[in-house]
């Protein structure tokens, strides 16, 4: 019934239609007698013949006629004349079938099953598919048939790269072909068939034969999801590579030795607790296989046991780009006032896989020193019964030399340096350039532009270490295409954030024009924490983590963000603001499940509760699923599911201090449920929690 | 007019039907003519009109136009259309569940005994009659052709009327469904052999869900089938090889959700997934846009109503719902809207019940006011979902 053109109506001739349909319940209930009492003679499988050629969709019939078949193979005992007369039998009802519908599922695979029986030439199966493909060359059963000819009869992946180079030939727009291209293309390269061998060069012969296609019509999809692939091929890093790390190489950190400098401590003291320092690792792509054996850990001080390294992703996938872990410090090393050298091995022992198979090669090495602070700091200032503010006037701009050396030092060195990357980027990077110049010629249309900024990030993603380029250009065309094309506004604008905290993060003196002191009325005017502020920046998706492992305290506010996923990554993170947002639920701030040394979060005027339910969600967390795992909280307890979102993303949080006003799932209710539910909560909307 | 085909057609839930004659209730395929005019003017200004889709749809569920006499196998898919439609639209209360609920029961098969559940068959619901042998003397039928699809539509359907479906013992069904998995891990939809391809995945995937209890099927084959259906434009063919397609996408996307190998709210990372390429499938998916606001199933073919579900889901379970241009989107539809209730395929042609109910869903899916929620991954509304 799908997709088959409606036949122009004729006035219905109401005996007729009586008459057929009388005609098809007797043969149908006639065949389904025959089938009932296995009975295969001639008669009855032409009757099963006459009931698919009217109606190809009867999928009984089609299975009554594979009985059928084996039942007098079987019978003839493998005299091939009769064994072809059978099977030419059925290719023949088949085709009169696909003649009545040539999209019906039931024939071709009737078609194919007799083929599997060796049936038939593929020179005599080509030639039915030239006939269908004339009549629609987009016919999807037609290629899939297609492809299993090829393959059923072993035709070369050549032959049908050629097949499909006439295809697109006879008509530019036929994304089929080039679909199909694709994929020939694909085992071609993977297999290293002769002339298939060198990537650099295959690729610059399509981006050639696709040129062609995008500037005859420039409005035809096919050829730019061509394109697209083409430069995924070129820029995708095959090798899983570490990106970056926390603590950076090299980095010098002063630990204190007791915990209570919670909530605000100087930016190079950290404020975790010592027993609890955590290892963050950030790769390029998605990995499996991070644990005690592929990444070793050695440090001046005795770790008593084998490091748990735990992904960082909210589902409960085995891998993930980002892995963590916690060191502890022994008690009796907190008396020392010694500074331990300690030292990361990635990947000298197999065993790291992305999650296509390719094993992480190419091992880091990351070397940091840990001070112990004897004695506290900045004494008296226990800040945990200090409110932290969020107001422009708590902060103060960052001034040189306020902030120890070694943070700013550190900024410089947020990336790994992989050599392989540099070597290999250069045939890519050549290849972009060249696109590039060519696609600047069709600025003039949206699919142009996007190309355009697409190929500029793409050039600045093979060059990590460097300093973006083209970012004010790359924006500039998101913002154009956001006013040309508003029906894909809301992907423009996410990418147009994820340019611009590249731009951001892009280096360290860009960075610490974004680095706030904190300070209000009861710390000392010298120094403060110190506060990345990305608020007011519209932006709509967060990304640019592997440059933001170090951030302790980060102000997001005043954005159009929705979800803040990712940013688990940032393990130090103790004070967070997102409010005036667009989050619609706490389900969208799942991520600060992973983030155990949140003690501040401010998630006043957004948006959550104000929307429909969404119950896909409690479909696979509610409290009666099991997939959430055991929960020792009495479920009585809730005073509704309506909470059970808020209960899944903040249970076991430690905050001191939360602001939720300004949602509407906020009522007097839902504070006392809050309270119940963070014992540790110092602060509820700025109110002191008793 | 109005033709009953077979001898089953009467109705969905097989009450006698004898108001053919009755204008009011002819079915809306057969008058064009007099359509055609007002067809143009209806769409300017038009909104979504429930009071006519409630009335399409209960033309629907008590007859059926000859016109789908061709469907007559799939018996069961046309009463979950109508069935379910009358749910999204919230007239569920026009049907007799009890009624239903038994009729969809006349169509599953049983083992006889324990031994048959080895012998390689499946166990599940049968499409119509004509893929059901008549019944013996005692009334017992015999034999046994249930198919996925069927089998899905089935229990959405008993879900739907509130049906308690713990009243049966689903495990033969369940163990012989293991019977249609393939090596590779796609399901034949049928055990004497069909084509396989992700429907019939998803057909397995809801099942399980529904009926809670996951030993009908290896997840991880499964999932490993449905990755190597994956195009080089990040879309999902219907077979490994196969040209991304809005429906593959979907059995794709919502068959990994329903088993649990992905997430949800997958778009916010801006970094891939562990299994999907997200950044490239959501390019796709939104391409599928068209400048006439519909979505279409491939790249360069025209929009069609059904493909702004299949597409629209995948958007939906993979949290960039907000990406859709709703607005150019609810355009296209009512262009597609018919003015005897019911959508259309295309825009000003004559609706049926697949795309109507592809239509309903797409307007559940963008939060028509007035209209039950959408629970995407199963295809029916959030509240039979939830329903034990």
């Amino acid at each position: 019934m799908h997709g088959r053109p409606r036949k122009p109506l004729k006035p219905v001739d109401e005996a007729a239609v009586a008459a057929k349909a009388e005609k098809l319940r007797a043969l149908q209930s006639e065949f389904l007698s025959n089938h009932q009492n296995k009975i295969y003679s001639k008669e009855a499988v032409e009757l099963s013949a006459k009931l698919l050629e009217i109606n190809p969709e009867l999928y009984t019939a089609w299975n009554y006629r594979k009985l059928a078949v084996q039942q007098n193979l079987a019978q003839c005992e493998s005299d091939p004349e009769s064994v072809n007369s059978i099977l030419n039998e059925e290719l023949k009802v088949v085709e009169n079938a696909l003649r009545q519908n040539f999209k019906s599922y039931g024939a071709w695979h009737h078609r194919k099953w007799v083929l599997e029986k060796g049936h038939s030439s593929m020179d005599k199966e080509l030639g039915l598919l030239d006939k269908f493909q004339a009549m629609d060359a987009r016919n999807f059963h037609a290629w899939n048939y297609r492809r299993f000819v090829a393959a059923l009869m072993k035709r070369s992946d050549e032959d049908e790269l050629e097949h499909t180079q006439n295809m697109i030939d006879k008509n530019l727009s036929n994304y089929s072909a080039w679909h199909n291209r694709s994929v020939l293309l694909s085992n071609l390269m993977k297999k290293a068939a002769p002339g298939f061998t060198n990537k650099d060069e295959v690729l610059t012969r399509e981006y050639e034969l696709v040129r062609e296609a995008l500037f005859t019509d420039e409005d035809d999809q096919s050829g730019w999801f061509y394109h697209l692939w083409l430069l995924d091929q070129t820029v995708r890093s095959e090798f899983p590579l570490l990106v970056s790390s926390w603590p950076v190489e090299g980095s010098d950190i002063s630990l204190p030795a007791a915990d209570y400098l919670d909530g605000c401590a100087s930016m190079n003291v950290f404020h975790y607790s010592s027993r609890n320092f955590p290892l963050v690792l950030y790769f390029n792509q998605y990995v499996r296989g991070v644990n005690s054996s592929t990444v070793s850990v050695s440090c001046g001080f005795n770790l008593n046991a084998d490091l748990i390294w735990r992904p960082l992703s909210s589902n409960d996938s085995q891998s993930a780009k980002v892995w963590a872990t916690h060191l502890a410090i022994p008690d009796a090393e907190l008396h020392s006032s010694e500074a331990y050298q300690v030292e990361v091995k990635v990947g000298f022992s197999l065993g790291i896989v992305s999650t296509t198979g390719v094993a992480y090669s190419h091992p880091s090495q990351i070397s940091f020193q840990l001070h112990l602070q004897k004695a506290p700091l900045e004494s008296g200032q226990d800040s945990r019964f200090g409110r932290i503010q969020w107001k422009d006037d708590c902060f103060a701009v960052y001034e040189p030399g306020s902030v120890e050396p070694d943070l700013v030092n550190l900024l410089d060195n947020l990336t790994i340096k992989n050599e392989v990357e540099s070597t290999a980027s250069t045939w890519q990077a050549r290849i972009i350039d060249d696109e590039t110049n060519i696609f600047r010629d069709l600025l003039d249309c949206k699919i142009g532009k996007l190309t355009v900024a697409r190929l500029l990030t793409s050039y600045n993603s093979l060059r990590p270490l460097d300093k973006p380029v083209h970012c004010k250009e790359v924006l500039e065309l998101y913002s154009e295409l956001m006013k040309l094309d508003p029906s894909h506004y809301r992907y423009y604008k996410d990418n147009h954030s994820l340019v611009l905290l590249q731009q951001v993060t892009s280096s360290k003196e860009s960075l610490l024009s974004r680095c706030f002191h904190y300070r209000d009325s009861t710390l000392s005017t010298n120094g403060g924490p110190l506060c990345l502020r990305l608020n007011n920046l519209a932006i709509s998706q967060l990304g640019s983590f592997e440059k933001l492992l170090w951030v302790q305290m980060l102000d997001l506010s005043n954005n159009e963000l929705q979800s803040i996923e990712g940013l688990e990554a940032l393990q130090l993170l103790s004070q967070l603001c997102l409010s005036n947002n667009k989050f619609r639920s706490f389900t969208a701030l799942e991520s600060l499940r992973c983030l155990k040394s949140l003690k501040v979060l401010d998630i006043s005027q957004n948006e959550i509760g104000s929307h429909s339910i969404d119950t896909t969600r409690y479909l696979f967390h509610s409290p009666l699923s099991h997939s959430v795992g055991s929960c020792d909280w009495n479920i009585n307890y809730l005073s509704s599911k309506t909470y059970w979102e808020a209960f899944f993303v903040l249970k076991d949080m430690g905050l001191t201090q939360l602001d939720v006003a300004g949602n509407a799932i906020t009522s007097q209710s839902f504070n006392v449920f809050l309270e119940k539910l963070l014992p540790t909560l110092k602060w509820l909307d700025g109110v002191e929690v008793n | 007019m109005a033709e009953q085909p077979l001898d089953l057609s009467a109705t969905i839930a097989e009450q006698p039907l004898e108001l053919e004659s009755s204008p009011s209730a002819s079915p809306p395929g057969e008058e064009e003519n007099e359509g055609e005019e007002s067809l143009g003017k209806l769409v300017a200004d038009s909104s979504f009109e429930k009071g006519r889709h409630v009335m399409f749809l209960q033309m629907m569920y008590q007859i059926l136009p000859h016109h789908y006499q061709s469907q007559e196998i799939n018996r069961l898919t046309l009463a979950y259309f109508a069935i379910s439609g009358l749910d999204i639209v919230g007239s569920l209360d026009t049907v007799d569940k009890d009624e239903v609920a038994s009729w969809v029961l006349s169509f599953r098969t049983h083992p006889e005994d324990i031994a048959e559940i080895n012998c390689g068959e499946f166990y599940g619901f049968n499409g119509s009659r004509s893929s059901q042998y008549p019944s013996d003397d005692a009334g017992v039928v015999s034999g046994n052709h249930s198919h996925l699809a069927s089998t899905y539509c089935a229990l959405a359907i008993l879900k739907i009327v509130g049906y308690n479906l713990s009243n049966i013992d689903w495990r033969p069904l369940l163990m012989t469904m293991r019977n249609l998995q393939k090596p590779d891990g796609s399901f034949s939809p049928i055990h004497i052999g069909a084509e396989t391809d992700l429907r019939f995945i998803y057909c397995a995937a809801a099942i399980c869900f529904m009926l809670d209890d996951w030993s009908g099927m290896d997840r991880d084959k499964a999932t490993e089938y449905i990755l190597k259906c994956k195009a080089y434009d990040g879309g999902f063919g219907m077979t490994p090889g196969a040209e991304s397609h809005g429906g593959g996408t979907y059995c794709a996307v919502a068959s990994l959700q329903l088993m649990g190998s992905i997430g949800v709210d997958l778009f916010s990372s801006s970094a891939s997934s562990s299994i999907l390429d997200i950044p490239l499938l959501l390019e796709w998916c939104l391409q599928r846009q068209a400048s006439d606001g519909g979505f279409q199933g491939r790249s360069n073919k025209p929009s069609d109503t059904c493909y702004a579900f299949w597409v629209g889901a995948v958007l939906k379970i993979l949290g960039a719902g907000k990406l859709i241009d709703e607005k150019a989107l609810r355009g296209f539809l009512l262009t597609c809207q018919s003015e005897y209730g019911g959508f259309s395929k295309f825009p000003d042609e004559l609706p049926d019940l697949y795309h109507s109910y592809y239509g309903f869903i797409a307007f559940g899916l963008l939060e028509e006011p007035g209209l039950n929620s959408i629970c995407v991954e199963l295809g029916i509304t959030d509240a039979a979902a939830l329903r034990k």
